[in-house]
């Protein structure tokens, strides 16, 4: 038993997608919270489907795919609230056109490049996908993200709770809406390559949500998401290891199924 | 787990907050109010700045420390004069003064109670977290709360809730959410206090306590509260009517400070 839990640790790759999901987990956990929270789910779907157009865009003109991906998510959340300013528009169906005109963008551009085999990663996400220097680019993303939610976690909390009074007070929430998409669209990027363009934004509901059924407090519910994005995460990658046919990202987002359906089953009714 | 890790990670999150600039929400306003709280010249609005207007012309003031009951029936304008008065909605006409100052959003002299308060529904929020949130006002951008605790607790206290501080805010009655919310209010430290309508769908006991808070302790506060109830009317020392788009002026404060009546 310990050595089919040890065997994987012996390949470099398996190590760095092992920090690779314990450092994007525990971004898309807190940021999670607030996207749970404040019922942000399918502003997060849509940004993380967009970065599908920005990462093969990327890959066809030569340039990095972080940048492409980030330059992608941050033109899906510009477009849906330029679409959703004008008066009577939805911000739910600014949100759905956005979501599909970049996913559809996405392949199209994937036409355009020679194989959709090079592609299957991206979508789903691959546990021999992330390198050494993926691996900064995702510290140096937790590391930002974190301090963010850390330093603004008491206007985040108000603005979230009752926005009327953050305003009232001063505390932008219109600033912190777009600081906080922002944060999204930033750890989205960096569970691209583990998790793919289709499954990264349960990263971000599945723990969170766990979280919401056990914690009485913000910092709380962040904690149990973290919790449960290691344990999914974790089990997901040697599931995926284990039997190659499941995706790294399928393996997590149904790894991180289990504890939310625990926690729905058993934790007390508050 | 030794406590070496909490604290460790306390430590990097307050040089976090170290390397950080304190920034105000707005620019701080002392509380010394003297003469008038209110001054409102032909003053009018309505509850979009492009709609048509509740009232016009509106000219009153309401000197500090004056307990003012604002009347008047549905969709005569209340709610939207005391948006108007905290700043949420710019006067289509006229001018006003609030503490000294034309209303806008970041002062923290005036509070601001609404008659639906849109809080997010399942918010993982302890109760004694929502009236700290009425310090913000004295922290700033990039601060964790570290003051005004004693305000806090006082408040807890006045309005019958330190037994209740750690329950979760979506398991509270209306009532004990109300009294919350002005809590809330008075830990702000504000001059004005505005209230739309606070007793609506209140227990009689909830309703006691928060009259006792606002009435009886003789705080250093203005209030000017939108009410239905004429049973109220005699607690206080002024009655503004809004009707047919123009404000009425009954029982006129007296000219003394009502602060140390």
């Amino acid at each position: 038993m310990l050595d089919l839990l040890l065997e994987p640790l012996s390949e470099p790759f398996f190590v760095r997608a092992l920090l690779a999901v314990a450092l994007g987990g525990v971004t898309c956990a807190c940021l999670g919270a607030y996207v749970v929270l404040r019922r942000m789910a399918f502003v997060s779907t849509a940004l993380t489907h967009s970065i599908l157009p920005g990462v093969v865009g990327a890959m066809l003109l030569g340039f990095s795919p972080y940048l492409g991906a980030l330059a992608a998510a941050l033109l899906t959340a510009g477009g849906a609230a330029w679409l959703a300013s004008r008066k009577g528009a939805s911000e739910d169906s600014a949100i759905g056109v956005m979501l599909s005109v970049m996913f559809a963008a996405g392949v199209a551009l994937m036409q355009q490049a020679n194989s959709w085999r090079d592609f299957a990663g991206l979508l789903f996400g691959s546990v021999v996908a992330v390198g050494a220097a993926d691996l900064w680019v995702i510290a140096a993303t937790a590391v930002g993200v974190l301090f963010g939610l850390r330093v603004l976690h008491k206007e985040l909390e108000l603005a979230s709770f009752d926005e009327e009074y953050a305003s009232l007070l001063g505390a932008r929430p219109g600033l912190m809406r777009m600081v906080l998409l922002a944060l999204v669209a930033l750890g989205a990027v960096s569970c691209v390559r583990l998790v793919g363009a289709l499954l990264t934004t349960a990263l971000f509901v599945i723990p969170a949500a766990t979280g919401v059924l056990l914690g009485r407090t913000v910092p709380q519910v962040m904690a149990w998401g973290v919790a449960c994005a290691l344990a999914g995460g974790v089990s997901g990658l040697y599931l995926s290891y284990y039997l190659p046919a499941v995706p790294s990202g399928a393996g997590i987002v149904l790894c991180c199924a289990v504890p939310y359906l625990l926690a729905r089953l058993f934790a007390p009714r508050r | 787990m030794s406590p070496f890790w909490p604290r460790l990670g306390r430590q990097i999150g307050d040089a976090a907050f170290a390397l950080l600039p304190t920034l105000r929400y707005a620019r701080p306003e002392k509380n010394d109010c003297s003469g008038e709280a209110v001054v409102a010249r032909g003053l009018a609005a309505g509850a979009r700045v492009d709609g048509p207007a509740a009232f016009r012309a509106a000219d009153f003031s309401i000197p500090c420390g004056c307990r003012t009951a604002l009347i008047g029936p549905n969709g005569s304008g209340k709610s939207t004069l005391l948006r108007v008065l905290a700043g949420l909605v710019p006067p289509q006409a006229g001018e006003v003064l609030v503490a000294g100052a034309p209303p806008a959003l970041g002062r923290s002299r005036i509070a601001y109670l609404s008659q639906r308060p849109q809080l997010t529904e399942g918010f993982p929020l302890l109760l004694r977290r929502l009236v700290q949130m009425g310090t913000y006002a004295h922290h700033g951008w990039f601060e964790e709360c570290r003051h005004g605790e004693a305000a806090v607790d006082q408040a807890l206290a006045q309005l019958g809730l330190t037994e209740l501080a750690d329950r979760p805010v979506h398991a509270l009655s209306g009532g004990q959410l109300q009294r919350a919310l002005i809590a809330r209010a008075f830990v702000q430290g504000a001059e004005v206090l505005l209230l739309d309508e606070p007793y609506a769908a209140l227990d009689a006991a909830s309703r006691e306590i928060i009259e006792r808070f606002l009435f009886d302790q003789g705080h250093a506060f203005t209030v000017l509260m939108a009410t239905h109830d004429p049973a109220d009317l005699a607690r206080f020392d002024r009655i503004l009517e809004l009707r047919g788009g123009a404000v009425l002026t009954k029982h006129a404060c007296s000219g003394h400070d009502h602060r140390h009546a």
